[in-house]
């Protein structure tokens, strides 16, 4: 049997201040070496998924459970979640000004090595390792020394995203929105990046509302999500068909 | 005020215009007294009679384990200078051409010093450099002389160890002549369990076409007191550049009084703090511009957690003939729990109309979406809040020239920079 890597039932969850809903009851299964697609359309809280699985504190989890490689969410802290697998890519990336680029991306190797017990990369280790993924993504040595995210141009941040992931090597990686405001190229580096970390253990859950990525990722479920559950699940030939038909349909059938 | 009426013999009591300087301090400290809430130039952060504890003036010989004389493991070469317990017991032999170095008594009985010594402030406005003079016996003379550039850093490093509670009244009057360069280093710590008072004055002298760097990093113990005046001249297309560091002690006040007098003289204050137990940090400036063309710039970063207290109180003058004049000044603080407290106090006076002028304050709390950021990274929260006040402060570190002087310097405030 395939390892379980995702298993969400009768997620409920909402804003922590104010206590608006806005998961309402949500079901899903993501196994090892699956790719799943949640489309919906804008204000359906697709973001707001991707928050509670992750851990962000503005969002409360009010029913139902997730676990993540037999591991209660709810009780664990953003950076153990992502130390024990759970990568999120976020739709803006946050600009931290007096952080180089390289300086975080060790804190961040180091923190997610030291969790799982392995030693830390020392200066030089670090250094071979980062020179190498860099090229791969086309992330050039000068924006590693920029503070990181600052001032970037949306390809450069999602780039550094995607060399993050290769960098961390997630079980499972939440890509929101990582389409958004790239050009051909860019999406073409996003995508390859992806394709190349993907394999039998890992599993990757992409959120968007456009279908060019999905095209060159190809991914095995797509789930329609509206009004704070997946309405209905098929295949890649459901992205094709909204494309041309529509949210509209389903936002009905969730009403 | 009990070390105020101490009774002791100084150095130098038969010199008729030295007992007469100390005696007209003597008088404008009585008259002012200690500061209080009402003292507006104190009023955020002043010191109590309780909390101080008595603290005396130590006219025995000095005394130590004689380690006093070693040589510090700085990560830069240094002309290195020593005061123990209050008393200096050390100056670098072989100094280099050009740089002079000698104790306060020497430079008082042959007079050398005299063109300087309480020439730079009024008395009546600074009861501590008042009580300073009236206890006048240690310090130092340094004159950089003219046109020489002294690559190598005069270091000069105040150490404390636990004993009697003293207080440490040090004088030190630097002269950087025309055309010269120096740096001038400051470190005071102490060990952890000492108590005292240390009360400096610093007289600086920038000639015409001189640059004066001036480091401090204060590390003093948890119960320290500490009060420094930095009182400032700078002459035509002079620079007097500064960065003042406080980690956490009792109550700590470096004050910055800078006169820039001639034309195209200049000054840069930049200031970093951070506290989180119970200490206050005072930083105060007052930087007056006496002539046209001058320029000033200060940038104040403060870092405060548990029931630590941030000052800064900021001002600038600017004299009706000081036409075509900047002056800048930011201060922020990072405030980091309900019970600690900042209080921002800038004050632009400004009499001549063709100038540049500005001021800015703002405290706040880390960004919640950069921490987030950063745990979905893996990072734990405290590390990552580490991370991001590191960086804060960053800024101003980043201001000095010297990589391993700016290391050095942040190595008690920012341990991972």
């Amino acid at each position: 049997m395939t390892e379980k890597l995702l298993e969400i039932k009768g997620l409920c969850a909402g804003v922590a201040e104010g206590g608006k809903e806005i998961i309402k009851g949500l079901d899903l299964s993501v196994k090892a070496g699956e790719t799943h697609a949640i489309m919906g359309p804008n204000g359906a809280g697709k973001s707001t998924l991707s928050y509670v699985l992750t851990g962000k504190p503005d969002y409360v989890v009010t029913g139902g459970t997730m676990h993540f490689c037999g591991h209660d969410l709810t009780s664990l802290k953003p950076e153990e979640r992502a130390a024990l697998g759970i990568f999120l890519s976020m739709q803006a990336p946050v600009e931290i000004p007096g952080v180089t680029t390289q300086n975080f991306l060790k804190h961040a190797v180091n923190a997610v090595r030291k969790y799982n017990n392995l030693p830390e990369l020392d200066a030089a280790e670090f250094l071979k390792l980062l020179r190498t993924k860099a090229k791969e993504f086309e992330v050039s040595a000068e924006m590693l020394k920029r503070e990181i995210n600052v001032g970037f141009s949306g390809g450069e941040k999602k780039r550094l995203e995607i060399l993050q992931l290769s960098l961390l090597q997630p079980k499972l990686a939440i890509l929101d929105e990582a389409d958004s405001g790239l050009d051909i190229d860019a999406l073409k580096i996003v995508a390859n990046g992806v394709n190349q970390w993907r394999a039998a253990d890992n599993a990757l859950l992409i959120i968007t509302h456009h279908i060019d990525l999905l095209r060159q990722i190809k991914p095995d479920f797509v789930h329609i999500y509206a009004d704070g559950r997946i309405v209905k699940t098929g295949d890649m030939a459901l992205a094709e068909e909204l494309e041309t038909g529509g949210y509209k349909n389903y936002l009905d059938e969730a009403q | 005020m009990s070390f105020f009426k101490q009774n002791i013999t100084l150095f130098g009591a038969d010199i008729p215009w030295l007992e007469g300087l100390r005696e007209k301090a003597r008088a404008a400290f009585e008259r002012c007294g200690l500061p209080n809430a009402k003292t507006e130039a104190w009023k955020y952060s002043y010191f109590k009679e309780e909390e101080l504890g008595a603290p005396q003036i130590d006219d025995t010989p000095h005394e130590c384990d004689g380690h006093c004389g070693e040589s510090e493991n700085l990560p830069f070469a240094a002309i290195e200078i020593k005061y123990c317990n209050g008393k200096l017991t050390h100056i670098a032999r072989d100094l280099p051409r050009g740089v002079i170095i000698r104790p306060l008594y020497e430079a008082i009985t042959d007079g050398e010093i005299k063109p300087y010594l309480n020439k730079s402030f009024d008395l009546n406005e600074f009861p501590f450099a008042a009580l300073n003079t009236a206890f006048l016996d240690e310090g130092l003379l340094i004159i950089i002389t003219a046109d020489t550039m002294a690559n190598m850093p005069i270091y000069l490093h105040y150490h404390q160890h636990a004993g009697m509670n003293r207080l440490c009244n040090i004088r030190n009057v630097i002269v950087c002549e025309k055309g010269a360069k120096a740096t001038i280093i400051e470190h005071f710590d102490g060990e952890s369990n000492a108590q005292y008072f240390n009360n400096i004055v610093n007289e600086i002298y920038v000639g015409t076409g001189a640059i004066l760097r001036h480091y401090k990093r204060q590390d003093e113990a948890s119960k320290a007191h500490h009060t420094a005046l930095n009182s400032v001249q700078v002459k035509a297309g002079g620079h007097y550049n500064s960065l003042i560091v406080h980690g956490e002690c009792a109550l700590a006040r470096s004050e910055s009084y800078v006169r820039l007098l001639q034309e195209n003289a200049g000054a840069e204050i930049n200031g970093a703090y951070r506290l989180t137990h119970n200490g206050v940090s005072d930083i105060t400036t007052n930087i007056r511009h006496l002539a046209q063309h001058t320029a000033s710039d200060q940038l104040v970063k403060g870092v405060l957690d548990g029931a630590a207290k941030g000052v800064f109180q900021g001002q600038i003058h600017i004299a009706p003939d000081a036409q075509q004049t900047t002056g800048y000044q930011l201060h922020r603080a990072l405030v980091l729990s309900d019970a600690a407290e900042v209080d921002c106090k800038p004050e632009l006076e400004i009499f001549a109309d063709d100038v540049k002028c500005s001021h800015g304050a703002a405290s706040g709390d880390l960004d919640a979406e950069q921490l987030f950021y950063m745990q979905a990274r893996g990072i734990p929260l405290d590390e990552a809040r580490q991370i991001l006040i590191e960086a804060y402060l960053n800024e101003v570190f980043a201001k000095t020239e010297d990589s391993a002087v700016a290391g050095w310097l942040s190595e008690n405030i920012c341990p991972s920079r």
